[in-house]
C-alpha cells in the first residue's frame, strides 16, 4: 500500500471532517493540518521559491474553504480537490507573472524516464530527453511531472486532473510514444 | 526557447521551515472577511464602522439641534411682528 492509498474508513472519516467544516469553517483546521505539508511541497516543486510557495499554499486553502459549500464527495480523497485548486493557482501565477515555470526533478527519476522511452540511460540521452521536455505544453508537462518525477499512481493523477485512471494511463503512454518518436527523429537528423 | 526552468536534485524545505509558514488563523480570518457581509458582523467587533456610525449620529444630532433652535427663533419672530402690526378689532 502506498502513501496515496486511502481505505474506505479513511475516506469516510475524511468526509465527516469535510461535512463538519462545511457547517463550521473553523473546523477546516483539521484538514489544513493534515494536508498543509503535501500541498506546500507540491507547490514548491513547481515554483522553487519558499515564500512564493507559502503564499500560493495560503491562497489554495482559502479558495478551498470558499469553495467548500459546493464540494461534492465523488469517492476520491479530499486531497485531489486541494491539488486541483493548487494547480489552478500555480498556473494563474505563471500566467500573470509571465515567468518561466519551474520543474523539479531528480537525476534518478530522469534516468528512469529515459529507460521508459526505450533508450539506454546515458548522459547524452538524459540531455536529449530534457531538451524535448522543455518544449512540451503545460498539460503534458503536468502528466510527466506527476507520473515520473513525483511517482504518483495513475489513479491519483486521474483524481487530481478530474479524469479516469485509464485516461491518465492512456495519456501518459501516448506522451511517451511521442517522446520516443521525437528521439528517433532527432537521431535520424544527426 | 525553453518554457521551463529545470531544478535538478535541489532539496525540499525542511519540516521546520514549512511549519513556519503554517497559520490557519490567518486563512480563517481572510475567509471570514470574505464571506461575512458587514451587516452580519456586530458593530462592537468593527471599531472603524462603529466610529463612523457614531460620527454620523453626532452630526445628525447637531444639525437637528441647530435647525430646531433656528425654527424656534423664527416661530417667535412672526408672533412679535403680528402683535405689533395686528389691526384693531373693529367695534372694540
Amino acid at each position: 500500500m502506498n502513501e496515496h492509498h486511502k481505505t474506505d474508513n479513511d475516506l469516510a472519516l475524511e468526509l465527516q471532517q469535510v461535512e463538519a467544516a462545511k457547517s463550521d469553517p473553523a473546523r477546516f483546521s483539521v484538514l489544513y493540518e493534515k494536508y498543509y505539508k503535501v500541498i506546500f511541497i507540491f507547490i514548491f516543486r513547481r515554483t522553487g521559491e519558499e515564500e512564493l510557495a507559502a503564499d500560493i499554499t495560503s491562497n489554495t486553502f482559502l479558495k478551498a474553504m470558499l469553495a467548500l459549500p459546493k464540494y461534492e464527495y465523488k469517492g476520491v480523497p479530499f486531497s485531489a480537490f486541494l491539488f486541483r485548486i493548487a494547480l489552478n493557482e500555480i498556473n494563474m501565477y505563471f500566467r500573470k507573472s509571465k515567468k518561466e515555470r519551474v520543474v523539479s526533478l531528480e537525476q534518478v527519476s530522469l534516468g528512469a524516464m529515459v529507460d521508459e522511452t526505450g533508450q539506454n540511460d546515458s548522459e547524452e540521452n538524459r540531455k536529449l530527453v530534457m531538451a524535448l521536455l522543455s518544449h512540451l505544453d503545460a498539460g503534458s508537462m503536468q502528466m510527466i511531472e506527476m507520473r515520473f518525477f513525483e511517482k504518483r499512481p495513475f489513479a491519483e493523477i486521474g483524481q487530481i486532473l478530474g479524469i479516469t485512471e485509464n485516461h491518465a494511463k492512456v495519456k501518459t503512454y501516448r506522451l511517451l510514444d511521442k517522446l520516443k518518436a521525437l528521439i528517433l527523429k532527432r537521431r535520424a537528423g544527426k | 526557447m525553453s518554457k521551463y526552468k529545470f531544478r535538478i536534485d535541489k532539496p525540499e524545505p525542511s519540516d521546520e521551515s514549512i511549519n513556519r509558514h503554517k497559520d490557519f488563523s490567518k486563512v480563517h480570518a481572510s475567509h471570514q472577511r470574505m464571506t461575512k457581509p458587514l451587516y452580519k458582523t456586530p458593530l462592537y467587533k468593527n471599531p472603524k464602522v462603529f466610529l463612523v456610525l457614531l460620527l454620523i449620529l453626532l452630526l445628525v444630532y447637531v444639525i437637528a439641534e441647530y435647525t430646531a433652535g433656528k425654527m424656534k427663533k423664527e416661530d417667535r419672530k412672526p408672533k412679535q411682528d403680528s402683535a405689533q402690526t395686528r389691526p384693531g378689532i373693529p367695534g372694540s
